[in-house]
């Protein structure tokens, strides 16, 4: 039976025996910044909190990019590229529009749809359905329709699912028709890009023993798993770095301002690096910002955060992943202020 | 790098998460982690990937270079190796498995039921009335779905009594009843100019420990403890209106120090 202690510490260390390892290093800003829990420095690190974050994430994300991986061996293998040509209309823009709805079909997140768009971009599938493809899928699915409606009932939750799928899909349009008009060189990194061109077998699936091509496909799958691995790795330890050591009590004072709200949320959005899944929880509890704020933040998120910005390098060029982080923090911003007039 | 040399390099890179990942698991170590819908998808890869590394060293890829076209330079594998390895080793040796008074104060105590992330109260569904409607769901008595202890005390998460903070109906079943929370402990900044409060909070979490927010009450008792201390707190609960709005405060009879417990995160 546990002894009985009144007020009193057991006498044990100072501090605890796994948290001994590291100490904690504190910034203060100009003489400190007040927090939720009275005067504190505004960048505190531990490497322990640290590294609890950095593995949760990469627990939770790992399953994700296997799946991912291995579907994106699959598809180079068994998946004729003209399949998806065929079936998707012949008009750009049409189809740019068909391609940000089949995460609705296709459901993916946003870890692991990167390594499939790789894969069929290479068999043929146009850089710009890609991108239609990659923007939406991780929002324009019946799963996050689900969470987000749970996240927000009783605060407007049917409003809050129809604008945060609406929008996504309208900017992931309008970002992919931004893209049609770029020159691949400028998309698309240098070994994506000769893959793509030069895929011998773009014209169908790959011929050969079955033994065969599921060996190839597996080894396909591992080097995309391993690749893209690199990037989301330096991505989590990013976001673990900024979700553990900031003090988030700073943005409070901007709730109170539409365009400071909007953007300090889809700043919180990329800095947190939060699976589409499961953000609209996190979203709902930021109770002193509007509800465009909210908006922005989960429609910012699962496009770009500071884990994708790493794994969208693995396919696409620094300057193109660069100006869409721009481009979506802007778009997504204008539209979300333009929506306040909704009263959100 | 020869392809053998690079797929060894491969195939023990995945050998490794996939041990990492299945230690995780068979530990219970993950129940620190993650949301227990995704332990069974941490089992999952964990197995997958031990196959793949078997099967990738006995079964060499046919499109042979095993780098698409392009062998990568020795050092420049293994770099990748380490960056792939390296990291993830090392954070399982030095994370203690729940976030440290730093990481909960950034974060920010929640002590307002509005920023709980999407908690509500079990509550007894709707009946028909005699008008043929159907009437509202009613929260359910405590009693009937919270545990007591040994000495009757209800059994109660720092969640339910932020909660009860702002719901009448679960207030009163709280109100002036003893009570008894775990939870860890942090001393209280603000709100506490006699010296003698705390803060007892726990980690809500919806599908991994980044996710965590920690929910906290106020406690009335002094007491000194190391930061994130684990503690069992009983006493009477409280709801005073403080700084404009209704909060939880638990009036201590006694704070014992306790083994974490199995769960350390609520759901």
């Amino acid at each position: 039976m546990a002894q009985h202690i009144f007020f009193a510490n057991k006498g044990r260390a100072p501090d605890r025996p796994l948290r001994r390892a590291g100490g904690e290093w504190g910034v203060a800003l100009g003489g400190g910044v007040c927090s939720i829990d009275g005067a504190m420095a505004w960048f505190s690190f531990s490497p322990e909190d640290f590294s609890y974050a950095f593995l949760s994430v990469l627990m939770e994300g790992v399953p994700f990019i296997l799946l991912g991986t291995l579907l994106s061996g699959v598809i180079d293998q068994f998946l004729p590229s003209r399949m998806m040509t065929r079936y998707l209309p012949r008009n750009a823009f049409l189809g740019i529009c068909a391609s940000a709805a089949m995460g609705a079909v296709f459901p993916m997140c946003e870890c692991g749809v990167v390594p499939v768009i790789r894969r069929l971009i290479a068999k043929g599938l146009p850089v710009s359905n890609a991108v239609a493809y990659m923007l939406a899928a991780p929002v324009v699915n019946p799963i996050v329709a689900l969470s987000t409606y749970a996240a927000f009932r009783g605060q407007g939750a049917a409003e809050f699912v129809a604008l945060r799928l609406g929008l996504s899909y309208a900017v992931a349009v309008i970002v992919a028709l931004a893209v049609l008009n770029l020159p691949l060189g400028a998309v698309l990194k240098r070994s994506v890009l000769a893959s793509a061109a030069l895929d011998p077998d773009a014209g169908g699936g790959r011929g050969g023993p079955l033994g065969l091509r599921l060996a190839a496909a597996m080894h396909t799958g591992i080097r995309d798993f391993l690749d893209v691995m690199v990037y989301f790795i330096f991505g989590v330890a990013v976001s673990s770095l900024f979700s553990t050591a900031v003090n988030q009590a700073l943005i409070v004072p901007l709730a109170l301002n539409d365009w400071l709200a909007v953007a300090s949320l889809m700043g919180i959005a990329g800095v947190l690096s939060l699976c589409s899944t499961s953000d609209a929880f996190i979203a709902a509890t930021f109770v002193a910002f509007p509800g465009v704020a909210k908006l922005a933040f989960m429609v910012f998120g699962p496009m770009m955060d500071l884990k994708l910005l790493f794994i969208y390098s693995a396919v696409f060029t620094k300057r193109f992943v660069i100006g869409l982080a721009v481009g979506l923090f802007v778009l997504i911003g204008l539209l979300c202020v333009r929506l306040s007039i909704l009263g959100l | 790098m020869n392809p053998p040399a690079s797929r060894f390099l491969a195939s023990l890179t995945l050998l490794i998460w996939g041990g990492v990942m299945a230690y995780f698991f068979f530990s219970n170590r993950i129940a620190s982690y993650l949301h227990p819908a995704f332990h069974w998808a941490v089992l999952t890869s964990a197995l997958v990937l031990v196959a793949l590394a078997a099967a990738s060293l006995v079964f060499p890829d046919p499109d042979d270079c095993g780098c698409s076209g392009q062998c990568q330079k020795p050092g420049r594998l293994f770099l990748v190796f380490l960056i792939l390895t390296g990291p993830l080793l090392a954070a399982t040796f030095v994370s203690p498995s729940e976030f440290g008074a730093s990481a909960v104060r950034n974060r920010g105590i929640v002590t307002s039921f509005d920023q709980i992330p999407a908690y509500s109260p079990p509550t007894e569904p709707p009946l028909p009335q005699a008008d043929g409607s159907i009437g509202e769901s009613t929260p359910v008595n405590p009693s009937a779905f919270l545990p007591q202890n040994a000495s009757g005390q209800l059994q109660a998460e720092t969640v339910d009594l932020v909660y009860a903070s702002a719901e009448p109906t679960l207030r009163e079943d709280f109100e002036n009843k003893d009570v008894e929370v775990i939870g860890q402990f942090l001393p209280a900044r603000t709100g506490n100019p006699e010296g003698d409060r705390f803060n007892l909070v726990r980690m809500f979490v919806m599908c991994c420990a980044a996710d965590a927010r920690p929910i906290g009450v106020t406690v009335q008792g002094k007491a000194e403890f190391p930061e994130m201390t684990w503690l069992k707190v009983t006493g009477k609960a409280t709801f005073p209106i403080e700084a404009g709005r209704r909060t939880a405060v638990v009036i201590a009879d006694s704070v014992e120090e306790v083994e974490p417990p199995e769960e350390s995160f609520i759901y």
